[in-house]
């Protein structure tokens, strides 16, 4: 039954890609075979990728990719086809029903079968109108923008390369279900990034700025994009004379950037509910469990405009929503799908993603953050620490989930001496198990945002919004 | 799995394009063409959860108008002429490099093992099979570890090059490979060990990397206390080591990196980098190899490329264009390509990276256990979270492991739960360092396949227990 129909902005309209009538059929012709559901979804994106070197165009790619994958449940276990062959994917119900029957067939009794929970069944489009679009750049605009980084990065004799990057996407999605679901939305994506590399005889070292979001140019106008380039010099000339960082248990200070890593790896994805059903994650069981601080609250919010992990329809069809996934320090929800809410009876929330049109969608975290607490500024969360290390900047991490050991790396870092920064130290890694660290949260600054933009993997790679406020930890293992 | 005519359908299609390009005057182009097809299932929490099927592919051009080159890709022929005139545009607008054109149409060997039929005779109940195979193996060795995560999967695929040079290079490639990720969860303890495997051949045994993520997860439960922080010997399998090796050292030995002083290994041609006993070669002819075969990605006969021959940098990776754009710039006086053009498929224009990156040794190697008595005191570690973290430019690496071991005299005398490994990958190769006697491929990066055996690292690393 279709419980709602609505048309929004419909500036970004591409049009449909889909038959209709030949989908349809496909559908019908799935549940004609004894599928409990079956969904086709198909993803266009219109890319731009640039790069400047030392200031001069390395290469600009424009793109345009389609993908098209079909799940079909049957006897309570997925089939899926996908191809790039848009035309082929109504001629693959059958073997794809085939394979989910094989699957099915191999189940022992005792093994959970796949279900989904039932969510609105809606007709509609959604178009999210960037106030630039970011289609009508042109490559002379791309480079101008990455040039104001440029100039400003490059300006110091030991700054032996500046490398800078462009990446916009518009990304057309369509799904239709045999339960009805109809919709069509579309959205942008636009980041700009650099690195400079700064050498002092065999001492080299390099430093990474990233900036961007969900929308167009006005995202990548709105930066002050000759300040991130300045910084990233200082950054990268203060690293050159950094003392490699101590080793050892000590009070961990971090910036927005690395609260939000810290945040993503720790505790984002243990809440992935696919990997709680899998046996994965140590947050199992855990719900309505004090897991952290109380001064720990952290939500998944796909609604976040500007955030680059934001989407205005997961890719099942289901409108997404803020999860609250600790509030003061009790875990209070998971990420989930369709599959994955039914699996532990929960409402879905909207959390299914998959990277484009030829992978299925996994539990995916979208724009992670902790939410701001009492503490003014950076000086008063330190004030009181004698030794320690304040961190900034993210190289990445990654996380056991099963175990819940996590590690994440910082660009930059400074020793925190009796209250007070004082020299600069580099290669500065933080691990820890996500149960005992989020409950040695005791600090956070009170404004709270979304930090660089960054991707996550877990076999597909998704653009993902984390960040935070300043957070300080009592007790970590640094180096 | 792949139509007996995937080439040709390609290779029809890519002239399609070229013939296009010839239409629009263009000077030189270069059509890439790819198309994959595969099989695969997914393991989640002890069952097969999922099967799958597909296909994908596409177009690259390339065009170079006096020294200027544009690039554009595509999924079907019908936009092509859109794609071109994209492409020209980008190249009116990037800078000229003087002496770049695109390669010739040289003489290449025939590399073997690149395919398998057996593999394109897979059915997917076949590869159902092997994963009954896998939970089934789980199961046996022992009761309480169960496969968390994992999948097996096969897959082939059909490549093309077409160039208005004269290239017009076409094969068919396969692989097949598993992962496996298993837990055992008891009293209150959880260990765990993903291990993998991937080929050109059908592997003759899907259920060994099974064997393997089973022994770790059942020696790495008899815990120990951590102990203090120090520098120490560390040996790290070549399942641990391997991840680090790649996101490091293949781009230290790219020769516009070493060119603009991005590498640690700048400036230093012609000088001992690493221990006196230890050699680095890529090799893009290996039979069967992961990241080898006839020609690179934009035509140029592969070859087997020395880096580091006994400890002294000698050699370095060229593409076509960084190799005429460094000698435009002044940077190096002389560079030609060396074979090494890779892409990430036909989104992405020719890179330069490593095919399969070997580190050998001419000293005598030893097995893991005369490793261990080598050692003496320090670690065995197995597994590294967050090598992606460790700094390419520098060689420094702060990474965590949960998969070691501690040795003491010798012996290992049990596991410690967690710890930081730290330390620099240019200086701990250029300290004491002894290779295993295995040196099976680990694993297929997008910075190539990595050929590096157990290698006992005496010098400048750090542990860090938790």
């Amino acid at each position: 039954m279709v419980v709602t129909s609505r048309q929004a902005e419909s500036h970004f309209s591409n049009g449909r890609i889909l038959d209709e009538d030949k989908i349809t059929k496909a559908l019908d012709m799935a549940t004609s075979l004894g599928a409990d559901y079956a969904e086709i979804r198909l993803v266009s994106e219109t890319t731009n990728t640039a790069s400047l070197k030392d200031g001069k165009l390395e290469r600009a790619i424009p793109g345009q990719e389609v993908g098209v994958t079909m799940r079909i449940l049957a006897d309570g276990a997925w089939g899926v086809h996908s191809t790039s062959d848009v035309e082929s994917i109504v001629q693959q119900v059958d073997s794809t029903f085939r394979l989910a029957k094989a699957v099915a067939a191999r189940r022992s009794p005792s093994q959970t079968i796949v279900e989904l929970a039932e969510v609105p069944i809606i007709e509609d489009e959604i178009h999210w109108k960037s106030q630039k679009d970011i289609r009508e750049t042109d490559l002379d605009k791309r480079i101008e923008m990455m040039l104001a980084i440029d100039n400003e990065a490059k300006d110091d004799d030991k700054i032996v390369s500046t490398a800078t990057g462009w990446s916009d996407e518009h990304i057309h999605t369509e799904l239709m279900t045999s339960e009805g679901m109809n919709r069509i939305w579309s959205f942008q994506r636009s980041l700009i990034n650099g690195m400079v590399t700064a050498r002092d005889g065999d001492d080299v070292v390099s430093y990474r700025m990233r900036h961007g979001g969900e929308g167009g140019l006005e995202l990548i106008e709105a930066c002050d994009l000759g300040e991130m380039g300045r910084n990233a010099k200082i950054s990268a000339l203060r690293l050159l004379t950094a003392e490699r960082a101590p080793s050892g248990r000590m009070p961990l200070v971090a910036d927005r950037d690395l609260t939000g890593v810290y945040i993503h790896e720790a505790l984002g994805h243990p809440c992935e509910a696919d990997l709680v059903a899998a046996g994965d994650s140590c947050l199992e069981g855990r719900l309505g469990e004090t897991i952290g601080s109380e001064i720990c609250t952290v939500i998944d919010d796909p609604t976040i405009r500007g955030g680059y992990g934001c989407y205005p329809i997961d890719d099942e069809g289901v409108d997404p929503r803020p999860k609250n996934l600790i509030v003061n320090g009790v875990l209070t929800e998971y990420l989930n799908h369709r599959e994955t809410a039914h699996r532990f009876d929960l409402q879905p929330n909207g959390g299914a993603r998959a990277q484009d049109g030829l992978h299925h969608p996994l539990v995916r975290m979208s724009n992670t953050i902790i939410q701001g607490g009492n503490h003014r500024d950076l000086d008063e969360l330190i004030e009181d620490i004698d030794f320690g290390i304040y961190a900034c900047g993210s190289r990445g991490g990654q996380v056991d989930t099963g175990r819940g050991s996590f590690q994440f790396a910082a660009q930059e870092a400074w020793i925190i001496e009796n209250g007070s920064l004082s020299r600069p130290v580099k290669d500065v890694s933080v691990s820890g198990m996500t149960l005992q660290i989020l409950k040695d949260v005791d600090g956070l600054t009170k404004d709270s945002r979304l930090a660089a933009p960054g991707f996550c993997g877990k076999g597909q790679t998704v653009p993902v919004g984390d960040g935070g406020p300043i957070m300080r930890i009592r007790e970590a293992l640094v180096g | 799995m792949i139509p007996d005519d995937a080439v040709e359908r390609l290779m029809e299609s890519a002239l399609l394009i070229g013939a296009e390009c010839e239409k629009a005057n263009i000077q030189q182009w270069e059509i890439y063409a790819n198309q994959g097809y595969g099989h695969s299932m997914e393991i989640e929490a002890g069952r097969i959860s999922m099967a799958s099927g597909g296909g994908e592919g596409g177009f690259g051009i390339r065009v170079v108008e006096n020294g200027r080159y544009g690039y554009a890709h595509l999924v079907d022929t019908s936009s092509s002429k859109r794609a071109i005139e994209q492409a020209l545009s980008i190249a009116n607008r990037s800078p000229s490099i003087e002496g770049f054109e695109l390669p010739g149409n040289q003489s290449a060997s025939n590399v073997g093992g690149m395919k398998d039929k057996a593999i394109l005779d897979m059915t997917p109940e076949d590869l159902l099979e092997q994963g009954d195979q896998v939970l089934t193996r789980v199961s046996e060795l022992d009761s309480r570890a169960v496969a968390v995560g994992g999948g097996i999967g096969v897959g082939a695929g059909a490549g093309a090059i077409v160039t208005s040079n004269g290239i017009e290079y076409g094969g068919v490639y396969t692989s097949h490979g598993i992962g496996i990720h298993v837990s055992i969860d008891e009293d209150d303890q959880l260990t765990s060990s993903y291990e993998g495997e991937s080929s050109r051949k059908l592997l003759s045994d899907v259920t060994s990397s099974v064997d393997k993520a089973v022994h770790w997860s059942q020696i790495t439960r008899e815990k120990i206390p951590g102990g203090e922080t120090e520098d120490c010997p560390v040996l790290m399998t070549s399942d641990g080591f391997s991840p680090l090796f790649s996101v490091v050292v293949p781009s230290a030995v790219k020769g516009e990196r070493l060119a603009r002083g991005e590498s640690f290994w700048s400036g230093k041609m012609n000088q001992m980098v690493i221990a006196d006993h230890l050699s680095l070669t890529d090799d893009g002819l290996m039979e069967g190899g992961m990241s080898s075969g006839s020609r690179d990605d934009e035509g140029v006969p592969c070859r087997t490329q020395k880096i580091v021959e006994s400890g002294r940098l000698t050699g370095e990776l060229w593409s076509t264009r960084d190799a005429a754009k460094s000698v435009a710039e002044g940077k190096v006086d002389s560079a030609e390509s060396t074979g090494s053009a890779s892409r990430g498929g036909h989104t992405s224009p020719p890179l330069c990276g490593c095919n399969d990156l070997i580190l050998s040794s001419s000293a005598k190697s030893h097995d893991r256990d005369r490793l261990i008595e080598e050692m003496d005191n320090g670690y065995i570690v197995h597994s590294v979270m967050g090598a992606h973290t460790a700094n390419p430019t520098s060689g420094d690496f702060s990474v965590t492991t949960s998969t070691i071991l501690r040795v003491e005299g010798g012996t290992v005398i049990g596991a410690i739960s967690q710890a930081g490994l730290s330390g620099n990958m240019a200086k701990a190769l250029n300290g004491r360092v002894v290779l295993g006697d295995s040196s099976k491929r680990k694993g297929s990066y997008s910075t190539g396949s990595m050929h590096v055996p157990d290698v006992l690292l005496m010098d400048g690393l750090r542990i860090n227990p938790a």
